[in-house]
């Protein structure tokens, strides 16, 4: 049985559907990521889980049982928050202590707790500070350490790293993934953060205009997207716009170049479709079997690991990621060049691209 | 050239500002011909009508602090973390007592509460309600301002949502979170509030409640060096109430800096 189950979750303010049919299963222990862009509707999905938004419609339950009108404060699903939430008036202990404390816990326990807590996120000496004397990053880390003390049945992070520095950000994005695994605690963790999710999840649900695109592993929502937006949405995509010649075969064509994918797809011969493929499955030169395009180089970006090329193919920009060797020539600009990719590394969008 | 201008700016202040009240020191310490003696002091201080008016002024000064506190803390709250829109029509309200003169304000008590339904002022303790009543209106502005004030400067709706994810109530969650974070800012409310209270002469008069300020009134019609040890006493009060202000700001950490926001 699910640990967390939400079913048809709606919320509406006004006319504008904030969260939409909303469905997740989740197993205890589970780390998802909601992902998507700014206005979505991730964090009114997380605030009704907390119980801080009332939904419009449907169910969260929790164990098996449903808590959607319970009140946040009974609901025992921790949170934390973007902008930390420390309360400034206590210091580090009395803010980890403080859920513990109102739940009339003997200050012997709480204090064994904040210490076992205050070692765990790495503050062990930081128990009398307060929060105006800590770094941002520390600030958080104490905000997760508050939220965990009273051993919460569900963790909800609202993009808890995003007023950090990259650095920072790296660094306790892994330690939030470890004390997670350690405490086996089913979290939630809200970003619009590509990287961050897909490093981070068991799970990944992407969202858009409030309604969930795909759920699934980050490598399936990379690398099998079930749509357009998530295709886009989730690294680097080239789209290529073409026309069928035998979909029964898996064959198409750009302008005059012809292409083959490995699958066969249901379409009208002369009917156009879309084919998506990832930046890094473009190699120079010919091969084999391999599909092949023609163009000419706008120009390159060296980023170290790879080079970032942007070729213009008739009327359609594409973008190869080539891997670094140190033999390597690097395509001047404007240069024509021919690139392959395999069949297998292209597939059909079932929708246009917005 | 500068620099020299700023002294004299700063020596004029000096002078304007303690001038009177090296004036006033001086002249209540005269009571005696021909030397300096705390003579006026020690007259005002024996008053028992001193006693007893200053002792029902302050615990009028208290309950009308209590009672606001209690009043505008919460319905602030409230409107900060649930109803935004309704902030522009309490600030108006808020404002209204300085628009209405005091005399006006005790007339309408007076008719309103004289007769039935609400006879309040055939007993003392009636009368006093009303005039705690009529403080609280009087001080409404200053202290909505003050709690305003705290509550913007504080991220009052995630502080509460934190708090409650951490299975605080409500009760809870206004006396631990709200109330400490803001300290400073009640305390220069219930201050201001203070103030008026402990000065105030027309509602008192009108009312015929013998506090603070009747007395003082008619201190002044009646004595010479009286008055001036008076408000010298006032001063000194009133300058240590502000620094016990400072010190109890200072004292708490935190309530100084606002941490709750992403820096
Ligand atoms: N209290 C509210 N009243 C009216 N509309 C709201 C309210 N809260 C959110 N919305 C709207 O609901 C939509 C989703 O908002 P939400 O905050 O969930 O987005 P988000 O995915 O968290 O975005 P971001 O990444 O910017 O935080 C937005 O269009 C927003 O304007
Ligand atoms: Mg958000």
């Amino acid at each position: 049985m699910p640990f967390l189950e939400i079913e048809h979750l709606h919320k509406q303010f006004g006319t504008l559907n904030a969260v939409a049919d909303f469905n997740l299963q989740m197993h205890k222990g589970e780390f998802v990521s909601l992902l998507g862009s700014s206005g979505c509707g991730k964090t009114t999905a997380l605030r009704m889980i907390a119980g801080f938004e009332a939904p419009t419609g449907g169910i969260i339950r929790l164990n098996g049982r449903d808590v959607s009108r319970v009140p946040a404060n009974r609901r025992h699903i921790g949170m934390v928050f973007q902008s930390y939430a420390l309360f400034p008036n206590m210091n580090v202990a009395d803010n980890i202590g403080f859920g513990l404390k109102i739940k009339g816990q003997p200050a012997a326990a709480i204090q064994a707790k904040v210490h076992e807590l205050l070692a765990l996120i790495q503050l062990p000496d930081k128990g009398r500070s307060y929060p105006y004397q800590l770094s941002g990053g520390q600030q958080q880390r104490v905000a997760l350490a508050r939220a965990l003390a009273i051993e919460p049945q569900v963790l909800l992070l609202d993009e808890p790293l995003s007023a950090l520095d990259a650095k920072t950000r790296v660094e306790l994005r892994q330690e939030i993934r470890d004390i997670q695994k350690k405490l086996n605690m089913t979290t939630i963790y809200v970003t619009h953060d590509q990287e961050e999710a897909m490093s981070l999840s068991d799970r990944v649900v992407v969202m858009n205009k409030g309604v969930i695109e795909q759920i699934g592993t980050p490598f399936a929502i990379y690398n099998y997207p079930k749509t357009a937006f998530t295709a886009s949405f989730v690294g680097q995509l080239n789209v290529l716009p073409v026309t069928v010649t035998d979909g029964a075969a898996g064959e198409c064509r750009f302008y005059d170049q012809p292409l083959k994918l490995k699958e066969a797809f249901a379409a009208a011969n002369q009917s156009t479709a879309t084919i998506a493929l990832r930046p890094e499955e473009l190699r120079l030169g010919q091969q084999d079997g391999h599909n092949h395009l023609t163009g000419i180089v706008e120009n390159n970006t060296f980023l170290g690991a790879i080079i970032r090329l942007r070729l213009r193919v008739e009327q359609t920009t594409l973008l190869a990621d080539l891997f670094n060797e140190r033999q390597m020539v690097i395509p001047r600009d404007g240069e024509t060049i021919t690139i392959n990719f395999p069949p297998h590394a292209c597939w059909i969008l079932d929708n246009q691209l917005n | 050239m500068k620099f020299k201008w700023a002294w004299v700016w700063i020596i004029l202040g000096i002078v304007y500002f303690f001038l009177p009240l090296v004036a006033t020191i001086n002249f209540s310490l005269k009571a005696e011909r021909g030397r300096y003696s705390f003579r006026a002091y020690q007259i005002v201080l024996q008053d028992p009508q001193f006693i007893s008016s200053f002792t029902l002024s302050i615990q009028i000064a208290l309950l009308t602090i209590v009672f606001s506190l209690l009043l505008i803390v919460p319905t602030v709250y409230w409107a900060h973390l649930r109803l935004p829109q309704v902030r522009p029509i309490l600030e108006f309200i808020a404002f209204l007592p300085f628009v209405l003169p005091a005399v006006v304000l005790v007339f309408g008590l007076i008719r309103i509460y004289s007769g039935p339904p609400f006879a309040l002022f055939n007993r003392a303790w009636g009368t006093n309600l009303i005039m705690v009543g009529a403080y609280m209106a009087l001080a409404l502005p200053y202290m909505y301002r003050s709690v305003d004030t705290g509550l913007r400067a504080i991220d009052v709706r995630t502080l509460t949502e934190a708090a409650q994810s951490l299975g605080a109530s409500w009760p809870v969650i206004l006396w631990r979170v709200i109330f400490p974070n803001l300290r400073t800012a009640l305390l220069s409310g219930a201050f201001l509030t203070f103030a008026i209270v402990i000065g105030e002469y027309t509602i008192a008069a009108f009312l015929g409640r013998f506090t603070f300020g009747p007395y003082l009134a008619l201190l002044v019609r009646n004595r010479a060096y009286e008055p001036a040890a008076l408000s010298i006493l006032s001063f000194a009060i009133t300058w240590s109430i502000m620094g016990l202000i400072q010190w109890l700001t200072y004292r708490a950490p935190g309530s100084t800096q606002v941490a709750a926001g992403p820096r």
